[in-house]
C-alpha cells in the first residue's frame, strides 16, 4: 500500500514536472517557421481571392441573364398586340355597321 | 440599336416624342380596315425579331426589320413599329421609355421610305421583287443605323465616329435582314401577291 502510494506520487509529480518541457518543444516548433506560417497563408489569400473574382464574374453573368426576356414576356406582348388590334377591329366593324343604313346591333 | 433612357438632351427626347405622335397619327389615318390583320401580325414579327440576336464580339447586336416591316405595311409600318417599340420597352426594358419617341422616328422613318422605295421600284415579277425586298431589307438597317448616330450626337457624341461603329457592329445584321427579306417577299410575291400590293391599289375583301 505505501509503495502503491508513493508510486502514485510520483507519477503525479513527475507528470506535471514534465508539462513546461512539453510545452516548450511545442512552441519551438511553431516559432521556427514563422516565414513559412506567412508563405502559407499569403498563398491561400491569393487563391480565395481569385475564387472570389470568379465567383463575381458568376453572379455578374447570372444577373445578366436573368435579365433577358422570356417566353412569358414574348407571350405577353404578342398577347397585347393582338389583343390591341382585336379591339380596334371590332370598333372598327360596329363603325362599318353603324354607317350603313340598318341599325347598329 | 434602341436608345437607352438618359442619353439624350431632353429637347431631342420631347421634340421626337412631337414628331413621333404626328407619324403615327398620320400613319393611323393611312391604315384602313382590311389592312389590320396584316399590320398586327407585322408588329408581332417586328416585336420578336429584336430577340434574335447576332454575335458580335463580346457582345452581340439584334435583328430590327424596319426595312421588311416598311416594304410589307407601306405608310402603316410607323404605328406598327411604335407600338411594337412600346411594348418592348415595357416588357422587355429594351430602350427607355423617355426615348421612346426618338427610337420609333429612327426605326419608322427608315421603315417609311424603304417602303416607298419598294413600291416604286418592285415590278411584277417575284424574283424582282424580292430582289428589291431584299435591298430594301439591308438598306432599311443601314438608314437605321444613321439616324442613331444622328441622334447620339444631340448627345455630345462625334456624328462620324458613331455612325462608322454603328455601321459595322451591324454589318452581320445588313445581310442576314437583306436575306431575310429577300425570302419572305418572293416567297409571298409567289403564294399571295395581294399582300404586296399598295394599299390604295388593293382590291377591297
Amino acid at each position: 500500500m505505501k509503495t502503491l502510494r508513493r508510486g502514485l506520487m510520483v507519477g503525479v509529480v513527475g507528470f506535471f514536472l514534465l508539462i513546461p518541457p512539453v510545452g516548450s518543444w511545442a512552441q519551438e516548433k511553431v516559432e521556427a517557421d514563422p516565414q513559412a506560417v506567412i508563405t502559407l497563408l499569403k498563398e491561400q489569400n491569393r487563391k480565395m481571392s481569385s475564387d472570389l473574382r470568379r465567383i463575381h464574374r458568376e453572379i455578374a453573368a447570372l444577373r445578366s441573364d436573368l435579365g433577358e426576356p422570356g417566353i412569358k414576356d414574348v407571350a405577353a406582348g404578342v398577347g397585347y398586340i393582338f389583343g390591341l388590334f382585336g379591339v380596334a377591329a371590332y370598333v372598327a366593324s360596329r363603325k362599318k355597321n353603324s354607317d350603313s343604313p340598318e341599325s347598329s346591333s | 440599336m434602341h436608345i437607352s433612357d438618359g442619353v439624350l438632351p431632353v429637347s431631342v427626347a420631347v421634340g421626337g416624342y412631337a414628331v413621333s405622335l404626328g407619324l403615327t397619327v398620320w400613319s393611323a389615318r393611312k391604315t384602313r380596315n382590311e389592312d389590320m390583320p396584316k399590320l398586327a401580325v407585322m408588329t408581332a414579327a417586328f416585336f420578336v425579331a429584336s430577340l434574335i440576336h447576332v454575335p458580335f464580339g463580346p457582345t452581340s447586336v439584334h435583328l430590327i426589320i424596319p426595312g421588311l416591316t416598311g416594304a410589307l405595311l407601306g405608310p402603316s409600318a410607323f404605328l406598327s413599329i411604335g407600338l411594337g417599340l412600346l411594348l418592348q420597352s415595357l416588357l422587355f426594358q429594351f430602350g427607355g421609355l423617355t426615348a421612346l419617341g426618338v427610337n420609333a422616328l429612327m426605326m419608322g422613318v427608315p421603315a417609311i421610305a424603304c417602303g416607298w422605295v419598294f413600291q416604286t421600284f418592285k415590278g411584277q415579277t417575284p424574283s424582282r421583287q424580292a430582289l428589291v425586298g431584299g435591298v430594301v431589307g439591308a438598306v432599311g438597317t443601314v438608314l437605321a443605323a444613321i439616324i442613331l448616330a444622328g441622334f447620339l450626337m444631340t448627345g455630345g457624341e462625334d456624328f462620324l465616329g458613331v455612325a462608322k461603329i454603328a455601321l459595322a457592329a451591324h454589318v452581320p445584321v445588313i445581310i442576314i435582314e437583306g436575306a431575310v427579306s429577300a425570302l419572305t417577299v418572293g416567297f409571298l410575291a409567289r403564294v399571295k401577291p395581294a399582300l404586296l400590293l399598295h394599299p390604295s391599289r388593293q382590291a377591297h375583301g
